[in-house]
């Protein structure tokens, strides 16, 4: 008999591309985090890399949304916080001297965990971004295509200039995607993005996750691990430790690919935690 | 909606699929080697069961990572498992493909008995067909045709009988007596494979009513379900 | 049964708040429909269009009516910017914990419980005199302006609180900056609580008396005023006509409070219906 030629079948859970080809994105280096001189997060190391969907989990207070927003200088905003250790993007320092943090946060979107569409229209909604920056030419067309790739073009095609508010809460949260992919960023970052959602709304946030990652690089905390185990290709678990003076602070336990840490997890901590049996 | 996890789930009824084709391929492979007492193709038969071997461990892993990555429930988990079950029971049958081979290479040389040998072909047919029919029931969900699996494995159940008998006639001649034996072996193996065919037909079943039941009790032979 | 004296308290209680709002509407019925009654004689066009006179037939209010508008739009002019700028130097720029903000803070909060007489001695004390301007509308207008001042810094600040923080997180992590989110979201959401609280501090500011008497907004002028001459408001004006002895001068004061009253009611009825209308439910 005729021995087969190897089988190829698209293996089901292999690692996503080989090791040796990932390229980074976020190159972060004990980054510690403090608030008025408390540590949320202390000591994080670990590399984003591109087109994949990375996850953080871990539980309350462990520093997830601290994190998540170093990423894109938002936590400049906060007064009283401070932030230690390396992070590059695309190997540079995002937090240079001469880096400008308005740059930073058109290459670097973020969506939030409530819908937080502007008091505006549809339309300018999704046309505010481009209008604060200056990308101006075609700005109707920028709009259809953010609306297109988050999905939403068909619901909302007739009723551009409708209020924003009146759409459901899974159309608002589609509309804030939309609104930030019309700056045309590298990266997205998602604090939370479909608690707030019901099951069906959220199934698509899921499902446009896994279209918007073949063009962008998705960061997203979630405090939802079943979602992780869903729509991450890595996953970073996040945990409170007692340092030595007795405060906590949030630690990276272990980052790994995601069919891994929910089969065979490295570190205790990380699977006590996602079988459910901490504390 | 959930794209990616239901092309995950064809992927995997792709994969049993392969597995099945391997599996044929496997058996046909071991009843030529016997029909031609070659022990060359028995040899190739043997090295095959690696691949096979690989594809079950492939498949083994998948169902691990989907299982812990989608949570699939209702009929997406009995999907699963039915996958899980019968993907055991076709490794079973390549390893038996590779026991009828490695006893081809141990009956070679000894006198053949022509007319048994061609009775071993045609169960070897049946096998096939069975294997054919479950797998189509289980790719069409069809419990019927599942169910019909059971008086297929009947034939081969008989044939089976009718082999030992054969061989207990065969004579005195402690070559023919040996190669009888290895025979004999040969049979129950065939009738093995009919067996784990059967098996797979149950987890089609399961897999659409949610019901595990067997469809015939090996205990207690005379409680048929239809 | 204890139920039954329960109610019977209850019943009471109410009767009581019925009694309370029946005086207080009653008392004011009656005012206005006594104000009404003698000032309906001479409410006609003439008394907007001609000055004031000794004779009550040849009188109008002309001139106060005149100047009461003009400090109005002065009084809007100066302020709007000024008090959404503080509102929104205090909401957006400053850092809390700095001593200067908080004594900011406080003060705001003080100033607006500042009987309105005092600003006249102040007025007249640093405007009048110490700048040098004299007695005339535009020193009016800007002492007006430091008397509603507070009151509209703290309407604007109300007004951009209440825009919630997630709009300007959301506009922040598009890449605006600063002033952009400011301006382009924050104030555009303000203006109706901003634009409500700007005009009930104009119409307090239009029914002061107190303080423009002391810097002498003048009782008898019967010229139009201009920005740098003297003058005098309407309701000085209708202050004057009453300590005048003849029965139909004050039926001219009458008129003149008809004429105040309405300008207020409309301008209070106006913010309500901005306030009604735009106000944004969060």
């Amino acid at each position: 008999m005729v021995s087969a030629a190897p089988i190829h079948i698209e293996a089901l859970a292999a690692e996503r591309p080989e090791p040796g080809t990932r390229e980074v994105v976020f190159d972060i280096g004990d980054l510690t985090v403090s608030y008025d001189g408390n540590p949320a997060i202390k000591g994080a190391t670990f590399e984003v890399y591109r087109n994949f969907v990375t996850a953080i989990i871990g539980p309350s207070g462990c520093g997830k949304s601290t994190f998540i927003r170093c990423l894109n200088r938002m936590n400049d905003l906060i007064q009283g916080a401070g932030v230690e250790g390396r992070i590059l993007y695309h190997g540079q320092d995002l937090y240079g001297r001469d880096v400008d943090p308005v740059e930073v946060r058109r290459r670097i979107g973020m969506v939030f965990q409530k819908p937080n569409p502007f008091p505006k229209s549809i339309h300018d909604n999704v046309a505010f971004g481009p209008r604060v920056l200056g990308m101006t030419s075609d700005l109707d067309a920028r709009v259809e295509v953010a609306l297109k790739q988050a999905a939403l073009w068909e619901e909302v095609k007739d009723r551009l200039k409708k209020s924003a508010l009146s759409l459901s809460g899974g159309q608002q949260q589609r509309l804030c995607i939309a609104r930030c992919l019309a700056v045309e960023p590298d990266v997205i970052l998602m604090d939370e993005p479909a608690s707030a959602l019901d099951p069906i709304a959220t199934t698509r946030i899921e499902d446009l996750m896994h279209e918007l990652k073949k063009d962008y690089t998705i960061v997203i905390v979630t405090h939802n691990m079943q979602q992780a185990a869903r729509v991450a290709d890595m996953t970073a678990f996040f945990n409170i430790e007692k340092g030595e003076e007795g405060e906590r602070a949030g630690i990276l336990v272990e980052y790994d690919i995601t069919s891994k840490i929910f089969t065979q997890p490295s570190d205790k901590r990380t699977e006590d935690y996602v079988t459910g049996r901490f504390g | 909606m959930r794209t990616t996890f239901t092309e995950e789930l064809d992927t995997l009824q792709a994969s049993l699929s392969e597995e099945v084709e391997l599996v044929l391929r496997a058996l046909r492979g071991s009843i030529n080697s016997l029909r031609e007492s070659d022990p060359d193709l028995a040899d190739e038969v043997i090295a095959f069961d690696d691949e096979v071997d690989a594809l079950y461990l492939s498949i083994e892993q998948g169902i691990e990572s989907l299982l812990a990555r989608q949570t699939p429930v209702a009929v997406d988990l009995r999907f699963v498992l039915a996958v899980l079950h019968s993907n055991l029971h076709l490794e079973r049958m390549a390893d038996l493909c590779v026991t009828i081979a490695k006893l081809t290479k141990l009956a070679h040389g000894l006198p053949p008995d022509e007319m048994l040998v061609e009775g071993f072909d045609e169960m070897a047919s049946r096998a096939e067909e069975m294997i054919r029919v479950a797998l189509d029931s289980f790719v069409n969900r069809d419990v019927a045709g599942a169910e019909s699996l059971v008086d297929l494995d009947e034939l081969i159940d008989r044939t089976n009988r009718r082999v030992v008998e054969h061989v207990l006639e065969l004579g005195g001649d402690p070559e023919r007596r040996e190669w009888g034996l290895r025979m004999i072996v040969i049979s129950r193996c065939l009738e093995r494979v009919g067996d784990h065919a059967v098996d797979i037909g149950e987890q089609t079943a399961y897999l659409v009513t949610g019901e595990f039941r067997e469809f015939t009790d090996a205990s207690h032979p005379e409680r048929v379900d239809t | 049964m204890k139920g039954r004296s329960r109610d019977v308290r209850g019943a009471i209680f109410r009767l009581a708040l019925l009694v309370s709002l029946a005086v207080a509407f009653v008392t004011l019925g009656a005012l206005l429909v006594d104000v009404a009654g003698k000032g309906f004689e001479f409410l006609d066009p003439f008394f907007f269009t001609h000055p004031p006179s000794t004779d009550p037939h040849q009188a109008g209010a002309r001139p106060a009516i005149l100047a009461t508008l003009y400090i109005g739009v002065l009084l809007l002019l100066f302020t709007v910017p000024v008090g959404v700028g503080t509102a929104i130097y205090l909401e957006e720029y400053a850092d809390k914990n700095r001593w200067y903000n908080r004594l900011l803070e406080v003060n705001i909060q003080n100033l607006a419980a500042v009987p309105s007489i005092v600003y006249g001695i102040l007025g007249l004390a640093f405007i009048v005199r110490g700048l040098g301007l004299g007695r005339v509308v535009l020193a009016g207008a800007l002492i007006l302006t430091l008397l509603v001042l507070p009151t509209v810094i703290i309407a604007a600040r109300e007004a951009i609180r209440a825009v919630p923080d997630s709009i300007r997180q959301a506009a922040f992590a598009l890449g605006a900056t600063r002033w952009q989110v400011i301006a382009r979201q924050v104030l555009p959401a303000a203006i109706p609580g901003i634009a409500t609280g700007s005009i009930l501090a104009l119409s307090r500011g239009i029914g002061e008396t107190a303080p423009l008497i002391m810097i002498g907004a003048l009782t008898y002028v019967a010229f139009d005023p201009s920005l740098l001459g003297p003058f005098t408001v309407l309701p000085v004006q209708i202050y004057n006509w009453t300590s005048q002895p003849q029965e139909d001068f004050v039926k001219l004061a009458a008129t003149g409070i008809i004429v105040l009253l309405g300008m207020l009611l409309t301008l209070n009825a106006f913010a309500i219906w901005l306030r009604n209308r735009y106000e944004r439910r969060w």
